[in-house]
């Protein structure tokens, strides 16, 4: 099912010689991973901006959950409650006083009861681990702040799909593993995602699938490798290949085999790449009802095994409660490598992604690596 | 090598921070013509000391020095010193200020009081470089966001700086414009600018930087190659930093294969080098330097190009190459994985192009240059 099409829209700017959309026919499909491409001005921001009713087309027709979209005052603030944009700078969103209002201005607007706003709110500030900052004067913040505080504001109107233009830029390397970490949650737990980035490799390992745009026209619609498989096309949109993608290539060429399966993270690279024995991994779940002190005696047996950390509920408890773990950030890879390197690892994960990983190590078998996995009741 | 730029035990607060320098007694070397890299999160002071680079800050306690002699904060010494040493800062608003792209490239030189035909030679010259030339008389609110970095970028360029300091030079840019800025930083080192990049982007750095200084909350935690940082994993975690692709692959392979990781490959090139069976032959890499024409291409293989110069040219003679960006890596993989490859690069950066063919062997393959 497609959350979102439009049919054929063609927009331009005031004054502008050549239009920024021309005829552009898009189907962004529910549950699926979805990154547009394309170089700067390309019109990927101008889509977006028709995807929730900011921008009408001039010729066309969006739609959402298959109905055209209502321009009125009324249909576009349902719209916005279903369908969120994160914009790429943060100062063009972020408007309330403090934290705690910017965030609750979307609820508010929404018009719900004053509880599920709190409750909203609160969820919002744990997923983007603002909490210590609620009062906080939005005129303070730091960029990376800012940008954290943009995406809470999203969260909290729980759309059915998020749009984040540009979600990583800016933000140091720990705070962007984070955020495309809570994407991942989201996704799994039900929200369409869709992203721009102009980081290729970052785009490669997440997308299920990509379209790519060049100079306001939709160029291709499908899955990474069929479009990166085509130099010429890569060129004429501005994109690089991803590294991923070229290392693989050359080494099957080498070897004399088919370049499938495609690696897309480091551990598929090395699996196929070399083998060797396999350490095991055990996933701790961990709910907000968790008892810390007891997930800390369990930590306290680890011996040598590494403990990796994966989910917004398991990484403030750990930092909450100062418990010791090797890996806090990108915590799956950390201790998928650790196991493709032999050793054992515990990985401490939130409850509800406990299936999104046993799903990755399943992935991992394509790659020729079978790694043994527990979860520790 | 000489240090160009040096502080000693540099501290600075901001006036409502006091209690919370954002540089704490900071002692960092900056050698001449080394790749230097400045890491580390957000809020960590990489801006702050970069505005010390240039005198705009002046520190609380401490020093800066440039070629060996203590920075003078007076007016005339400041502007002598801002015509050697250039700052761009992250975002292009924050130094457009001129209504048209040429006011705006021509304020350096201008305040440098150069003669006019200099002013107009530098204006065409760093347009052409940044390949924004077409845009010279465009009034520069009309520009898109990567326009505007490259315009900002033209007008450092422009002072013909003996220091450049670039605060995140391919932040928003697209993957080849970002490729493009790299390709330039590397024509500008081959004619002898040193040049300072402060990145989130990790693999870039990696793969970039002779040597890495990492700041953590206002304090220099590391000055040095960037394997031996990396290798800490506690460090690197603090310094709010994660591994590059390239070193961590390395390092699960080799301990895989119960090999040594060294020599660590920065590069996608150096890697597939490594991750190949070396009794092979590679193929041949034929280099064509390029000076004012194109020379009739003799040589078999994908064809890439480097330099701003060999783009231009290509571009006037309707030619298209395999590999117009990051060139020099694809015709590397060609050749490492047993292809002959065609290479046209500027004369400007030749020997830097042969150092990186060089570089191979010490992964296990020997790729033969003919020229």
């Amino acid at each position: 099912m497609n959350v979102i099409e439009t049919e054929n829209i063609t927009y331009y700017y005031e004054g502008a010689k050549t239009p920024s959309m021309k005829g552009v026919s898009i189907s962004i499909r529910k549950g699926v991973k979805t990154v547009i491409l394309g170089a700067n001005g390309a019109g990927k921001s101008t889509l977006f901006y028709h995807f929730n009713g900011v921008v009408k087309p001039k010729e066309g027709v969006v739609k959402v959950m298959g109905e055209p979209v209502s321009y009125r005052k009324k249909g576009l603030t349902a719209l916005r409650s279903r369908i969120a944009v994160v914009l790429q700078n943060p100062d063009d969103q972020v408007f309330g006083q403090t934290v705690e209002t910017d965030i609750a201005y979307g609820p508010r607007n929404m018009k719900l009861p004053e509880s599920e706003v709190k409750e909203r709110v609160e969820e919002a500030l744990f997923q983007t681990g603002l909490g210590d900052l609620r009062d906080k004067n939005t005129l303070q913040l730091s960029y990376g702040q800012r940008k954290r505080l943009a995406l809470a504001g999203a969260l909290a109107m729980k759309p059915e799909v998020l749009i984040m233009d540009e979600p990583t830029a800016g933000l140091d390397p720990q705070m962007a593993l984070e955020l495309m970490e809570l994407a991942e949650q989201l996704h799994h737990m039900g929200t369409t995602i869709v992203i721009s980035t102009h980081d290729v490799d970052l785009a490669y390992a997440w997308a299920d699938e990509i379209h790519v745009l060049r100079r306001g026209e939709l160029i291709f619609s499908g899955n990474s490798e069929d479009f990166y498989s085509d130099p010429m096309a890569v060129h004429s949109t501005g994109v690089m290949q991803p590294s991923m993608f070229v290392i693989n290539n050359n080494l099957a060429a080498f070897r004399g085999e088919d370049p499938a399966p495609y690696p897309r993270t480091e551990s598929q690279l090395v699996s196929k790449m070399v083998s060797g024995p396999k350490g095991r991994m055990t996933a701790i779940p961990v709910g907000t009802d968790t008892d810390a002190a007891a997930l800390g005696r369990i930590l306290d047996g680890r011996g040598d095994s590494k403990v990796g950390v994966f989910g917004t509920v398991s990484r403030r408890m750990m930092y909450d409660s100062s418990l010791p773990a090797d890996y806090v950030f990108n915590g799956f890879e950390s201790c998928m490598g650790e196991c493709l390197m032999g050793r054992d690892s515990i990985l401490v994960c939130d409850r509800d992604s406990i299936s999104l990983i046993e799903s990755k190590i399943q992935r991992l078998k394509d790659f020729g690596t079978e790694v043994g996995f527990e979860v520790r009741a | 090598m000489a240090n160009i730029l040096e502080t000693r035990d540099l501290t600075y607060a901001y006036t409502s921070r006091q209690e919370d320098p954002s540089l704490d007694s900071v002692s960092v070397g900056i050698s001449e013509g080394v790749r230097t890299v400045i890491l580390g999160a957000n809020g960590a002071g990489k801006s702050t000391l970069f505005y010390h680079f240039n005198g705009i800050f002046k520190p609380k306690s401490g020093e800066v020095l440039y070629r060996g002699k203590p920075l003078e904060y007076t007016r005339e010494a400041l502007s002598v010193l801002r015509n050697e040493i250039s700052v761009v800062v992250q975002n292009p608003d924050e130094q457009i200020f001129s209504a048209t792209v040429e006011e705006d490239v021509a304020f350096g030189p201008m305040n440098m009081g150069m003669e006019r035909d200099e002013i107009e030679r530098r204006i065409q010259h760093s347009l052409f470089k940044v390949g924004m030339e077409d845009y010279r008389y465009r009034p520069t609110i009309q520009l898109s966001y990567g326009q505007r970095k490259r315009v900002a970028l033209a007008g450092a360029l422009a002072t013909d700086p003996k220091v450049l300091i670039l605060d995140e030079p391919t932040a928003g840019l697209d993957p080849q414009m970002s490729q493009e800025v790299i390709e330039l930083v590397e024509e500008l080192i081959s004619a002898g600018t040193t040049v300072i990049i402060s990145t989130h982007d990790v693999d870039l750095a990696y793969s970039w930087a002779d040597e890495i200084h990492v700041l953590r909350r206002g304090k220099l935690v590391y000055s040095g190659k960037p394997e031996p940082f990396f290798e800490d994993r506690v460090q690197t975690a603090l310094a709010g930093l994660v591994l590059p692709h390239t070193f961590s692959v390395n390092h699960s392979v080799q301990a895989i294969r119960g090999l040594p990781e060294a020599p660590f490959p920065r590069t996608n090139s150096q890697m597939l080098c490594k991750m190949l069976p070396d009794c092979d032959a590679a193929g041949k890499i034929r280099l064509i330097p390029v000076s004012d024409s194109l020379p009739e291409c003799a040589g078999e293989g994908r064809v890439g190009i480097y330099g701003s110069n060999v783009r231009r040219l290509f571009r006037a003679a309707g030619m298209t190459p395999d590999f117009h960006f990051n060139a020099v890596e694809h015709c590397l993989m060609e050749a490492v994985s047993g292809r002959d490859a065609v290479l046209y690069c500027d004369e400007s950066v030749r020997a830097a192009v042969l150092e990186r063919i060089q570089s191979m062997e010490q992964f296990g393959k020997c790729v033969e240059v003919v020229m």
